[in-house]
C-alpha cells in the first residue's frame, strides 16, 4: 500500500501544455513571450510576441488583441492586430480591417481589406511565364500590361483575390 | 517634353455599376514612365486597397505602401496636430521613382500640402514622377474613395467610410502652384472638375 503510493507521488506532474484546438496553438492575451518560435501546426497569437516565429508549413494569425515584432516565415499569414516586422509567407497574406502592419511583405499572394493600415514594402513573387512567342523565346510580359483580375465595385471593403 | 496639356479626348467617363469609373490616362503614362526606369521603386500613400497593392506590386520591383488617410484621420481623432503624419513617410532622399499621391493633396490644408511636396521633391530621383489628383468644386462629395485600378487603367472610386477627411477643392491652377518645385508633364480632365496631374522632378 506505502509502496504504491510512493509511486504514485513519485510521479512529476505533467507540464501544461499550450492550449490547442484542432491542431491550433493559441497565445492568449495575457501571455507575452520573448525568443523564437518555432513549430508544426497553426498558431494565433493574441498576446504579445517580440522575436522570430517560424511555422513553415502552417498558418499563423495575428489576432485583434496580438501585438507582434517578429520575423516571420509560415506557409499563410493573417493579421488582424499589430505587427511590426517582416513577413516572408509562401502561400497567402490577409491583412484585415483591424490591422496595423508596418514592415515587410513577401508573398505569392495578397490580400487587404479596405480600413487596414499600412506602411510595407510588399513584393509578390511572380509566377514564372510559360507562354512562347513564334520566335521560339519566352514572351516577357509587360510590366504596364494591365492585370485581368475580376474587380469589386462595391462600396465595402473587399476581401480576397 | 514638359508642356502641360489637358486632354479631355482621351478621357472615358463611366458609372459602372453604380461605381464611378473612368480610364486613367495619367495612370497609363506613369507606368509607362516607371517601366523605363531601372529600379521602378514605388510609393503609393494609400488609401491603400488589395486590387492596387496587386496591380503595382507586379508591375515593380518593390511597391511602397505608406497609408497616410488613414495616419490622417487618426490624427484628425485624436485631436493631434496633422504634421504628425509626416514623421511616417521616413525614407532616405531619392528613394523611389514614382509616387502617387491620389487625392492626398485635397485632404491637406495649405501648409501642409508645402509639406507634403517638399517631401515628395525630397523622396524622388530626378526624372522620378509623381501623380496627382484632385476632385475640384464638383466632387459633389467630400467623402474619401480609393482609386482602385483595374484592367485596361480603368480606375473605380470606392468609398472609404472609415475615413473621415475634410475636402479642400484645388483647382487647376492651385496644383501647378503647389506642385511648384516639379516640371508639369501632362494633366487630364477626366470629368468635370476632377483632374489628374503628372509632375516630374528634373
Amino acid at each position: 500500500m506505502l509502496k504504491k503510493n510512493r509511486k504514485a507521488t513519485a510521479e512529476p506532474p505533467a507540464p501544461p501544455k499550450p492550449v490547442s484546438v484542432d491542431s491550433k496553438t493559441v497565445i492568449g492575451d495575457q501571455i507575452s513571450i520573448e525568443g523564437a518560435i518555432r513549430g508544426k501546426e497553426d498558431l494565433l497569437i493574441e498576446g504579445s510576441v517580440k522575436g522570430s516565429i517560424e511555422v513553415k508549413a502552417h498558418h499563423l494569425t495575428v489576432g485583434v488583441k496580438g501585438q507582434v515584432e517578429a520575423e516571420i516565415l509560415a506557409a499563410n499569414v493573417t493579421v488582424s492586430g499589430k505587427l511590426a516586422g517582416n513577413v516572408n509567407a509562401t502561400g497567402r497574406v490577409e491583412i484585415t480591417r483591424e490591422a496595423d502592419f508596418n514592415g515587410e511583405i513577401k508573398t505569392r499572394s495578397i490580400s487587404v481589406e479596405d480600413g487596414a493600415y499600412l506602411k510595407a514594402v510588399i513584393e509578390m513573387d511572380r509566377e514564372p511565364l510559360k507562354s512562347v512567342s513564334p520566335s521560339g523565346k519566352p514572351e516577357e510580359k509587360k510590366s504596364s500590361d494591365p492585370i485581368k483580375e475580376p474587380l469589386i465595385l462595391a462600396g465595402k471593403g473587399s476581401k480576397g483575390i | 517634353m514638359t508642356a502641360f496639356t489637358a486632354d479631355r479626348k482621351n478621357t472615358d467617363l463611366n458609372h459602372d455599376s453604380g461605381a464611378v469609373a473612368y480610364t486613367s490616362n495619367a495612370l497609363k503614362l506613369f507606368m509607362e514612365h516607371l517601366d523605363q526606369r531601372p529600379e521602378r521603386k514605388l510609393l503609393d500613400v494609400g488609401p491603400a486597397c488589395q486590387e492596387n497593392i496587386r496591380f503595382f506590386a507586379s508591375r515593380v520591383k518593390k511597391l511602397y505602401v505608406c497609408d497616410m488617410f488613414i495616419r490622417l484621420d487618426r490624427c484628425i481623432r485624436k485631436g493631434s496636430p496633422a504634421d504628425q503624419i509626416w514623421e511616417k513617410i521616413d525614407y532616405p532622399p531619392q528613394s523611389f521613382d514614382g509616387i502617387l499621391l491620389w487625392e492626398l493633396a485635397d485632404r491637406l490644408d495649405d501648409p501642409d500640402v508645402k509639406r507634403l511636396v517638399t517631401l515628395c521633391h525630397t523622396l524622388l530621383r530626378p526624372g522620378g514622377m509623381a501623380m496627382v489628383v484632385v476632385l475640384g468644386d464638383q466632387s459633389g462629395s467630400s467623402a474619401a474613395n480609393a482609386f482602385v485600378v483595374g484592367q485596361n487603367f480603368r480606375v473605380y472610386l470606392r468609398l472609404q467610410p472609415h475615413l473621415h477627411l475634410p475636402l479642400r477643392s484645388r483647382q487647376n491652377r492651385d496644383v501647378l502652384s503647389m506642385m511648384a518645385p516639379f516640371i508639369p508633364a501632362k494633366s487630364f480632365i477626366c470629368r468635370p472638375g476632377f483632374m489628374e496631374f503628372l509632375f516630374r522632378r528634373e
